[in-house]
């Protein structure tokens, strides 16, 4: 039964989200679909057209964009396994009525709510050469060959804002892995221990398949988010040393707002979206059937 | 149990870990510059002392930032409730054609890097007269929380007992009623949590404020720490302290509203 009136009313109720979500998200990324497509400078009123020459650039011709390509390749495996596979961890242990469990649960959760910059502050000054942790507590215990200018050095920069990502990222995946534990019913594990199984075998058994839908949420967004990873690069190392440290989302922003280079920026920008799509495919599906479910 | 011993051992030995930066901005913050670089990181000797907060807080023009990140957050994050519930009203309770490919739209929108926007953003707001201000964070701002939030509201909506808007309908309500009496009380845990997510994530947001944000005038809280990276970069125990004023108000809001966050709900909305 669909009453006209209803249908008129309905448009009504959408039409501010349609009009916002339409300006200010369609229309510009349909926009930087275009540019990514010309040579424009971002300012002059010159470009040509230069079909897919932007996207040949990053993959085949430039080391730069290749290497911001590589680095965020690593960076994605990194921090959509290691966080996910920790928290995890985290979440079974706490997934229990163990003392103190709601002061764990805030300790490691505590960095996701942090301000990236502020993250990226805390860290430059954890990996300070002169007075930074890290290289005291390895003065103190006489490894003083181990100690580096860890942001600076181009071994190490990279692999240092790696670090800095796990611990800022493992609190998110624990805090949704224990809400999947809760739903885990009781009796699975009753019975499986009547069997004789042991914890290793209930933990292969009955949580990870019963964590399945959750696996999917943290694992797209995640991989989601590590696509968007702009500002603990940008406020740690600001892309360097050299240009050695740059993901796909801070290797745009120096093309598009300094180098001037809008086409190529736009076209690593669609980089971005288009792994960012594939990534969230089996998100977006578990919404979709949810919703006709 | 033995083996919940060990659990506990190791729980305990990550947390130490995972608490060590913050344990030393925090130590670092109270101390004197020269007293860090005489005795180090890991002496206590010296006094401690507040008034690294009051320089920070001066030079960082803290006063400013939480002003205008303040600002932003009383008007966006109502703003972006307001229209997501309405569009979620519309998806989750009445037929209409074309259903499908708005809601097919919101979760392609889940999926749209903010990066891809900037460019034309930027420049449409220079059109629009908009450049360089802090109104023009609140446009793209609500843009990119819709798709989230409505899909989230449109779960909620559907999971209302439909006798209550019948019920509603015999009075002769219009639907705006229904949308503001009936669904929207019902529906306060899960827009509630959404705004505390929205306005932690708001206080956060770095890359849209620096491309849009050029005036000091105008800048967030995040630009304005950003600045410490700099020109202030080796006044460590300033920078501490200003770090530590600038997650206060998300550790507080965190820690206020911890009911809404940490229920299942939250994780449960997250899924949506």
């Amino acid at each position: 039964m669909r009453r006209p009136k209803e249908t008129a009313t309905a448009w009504l109720f959408l039409s501010p989200a349609l009009f916002i979500y339409g300006l200010f998200l369609l229309y510009p990324m349909l926009a930087s679909l275009a540019i990514s497509f010309t040579n424009w400078d971002g300012i002059s009123p010159r470009w040509e057209f230069t079909g897919l020459d932007n996207y040949r650039h990053i993959f085949f011709d430039d080391p730069q964009s290749l290497r911001a390509v590589k680095n965020n390749v690593v960076w994605t495996l990194v921090t959509v396994t290691v966080p996910a596979g920790w928290g995890l961890i985290l979440a079974t242990l706490l997934n229990s009525s163990m003392r103190g469990r709601t002061l764990f649960r805030a300790i490691f959760y505590c960095p996701s709510v942090l301000p990236l910059v502020a993250v990226a502050l805390i860290w430059a000054w954890m990996y300070n050469p002169q007075f930074g942790i890290v290289n005291v507590t390895l003065r103190a215990l006489g490894l003083e060959d181990w100690t580096h200018a860890w942001l600076s050095e181009f071994e190490t920069a990279f692999p240092a804002t790696l670090v800095t990502a796990i611990w800022q990222g493992t609190g998110f995946p624990m805090l949704l892995y224990l809400a999947g534990l809760q739903g885990i019913p009781r009796q699975q594990y009753e019975a499986a221990e009547l069997d004789g199984a042991g914890w290793f075998r209930r933990f292969i058994h009955i949580t990870l398949p019963w964590l399945k839908e959750t696996h999917i949420v943290v694992l797209s967004l995640a991989a989601m988010q590590s696509l968007r990873a702009f500002d603990l690069i940008y406020a740690m190392t600001y892309g360097g040393p050299g240009r050695s440290t740059h993901v796909l989302s801070t290797w745009m922003y120096f093309n598009l707002f300094q180098y001037r280079q809008a086409g190529l920026g736009s076209a690593i920008a669609w980089v971005i979206v288009i792994i960012s799509l594939a990534v969230t495919i089996p998100y977006i599906r578990m919404v979709a059937r949810r919703r006709h479910g | 149990m033995k083996i919940e011993r060990v659990g506990f051992v190791f729980l305990l030995a990550a947390a130490i870990l995972w608490l060590t930066p913050m344990a030393f901005v925090v130590l670092t913050a109270l101390r004197a510059q020269r007293d860090v670089i005489a005795g180090g990181v890991f002496s206590l000797e010296g006094e401690l002392r507040l008034s690294n907060f009051v320089t920070a807080w001066r030079i960082g023009h803290f006063g400013n930032l939480f002003s205008n990140s303040t600002l932003l957050i009383l008007l966006k994050v109502p703003l972006g409730i307001l229209i997501s519930s309405l569009a979620a009203y519309a998806l989750a309770t009445m037929r209409f054609r074309l259903n499908w490919l708005v809601f097919a739209a919101l979760l392609l929108g889940l999926a749209i890097p903010v990066h891809v926007t900037l460019l034309p953003l930027a420049l449409l707001l220079r059109d629009l007269g908009m450049n360089d201000h802090l109104a023009s964070l609140i446009p793209p701002y609500t843009a990119l929380g819709l798709p989230f939030q409505t899909l989230v509201l449109v779960g909620f909506f559907r999971i209302i007992p439909k006798e209550l808007f019948e019920a509603a309908d015999l009075d002769g309500c219009p639907e705006w009623t229904k949308y503001w009496r009936v669904a929207m009380p019902l529906a306060r845990p899960a827009w509630i949590t959404l705004a505390i997510i929205d306005i932690v994530g708001t206080w956060n947001e770095l890359l849209v404020a620096l491309v849009l944000i050029g005036a000091e005038k105008w800048q967030t809280v995040p630009l304005g720490l950003l600045q410490f990276q700099g020109q202030f970069a080796s006044r460590y125990t300033i920078v501490m302290a200003a770090i530590l004023i600038a997650v206060a108000p998300v550790i507080a809001v965190y820690i206020a509203f911890q009911k809404y966050l940490s229920t299942e709900m939250s994780a449960g909305a997250l899924k949506e």
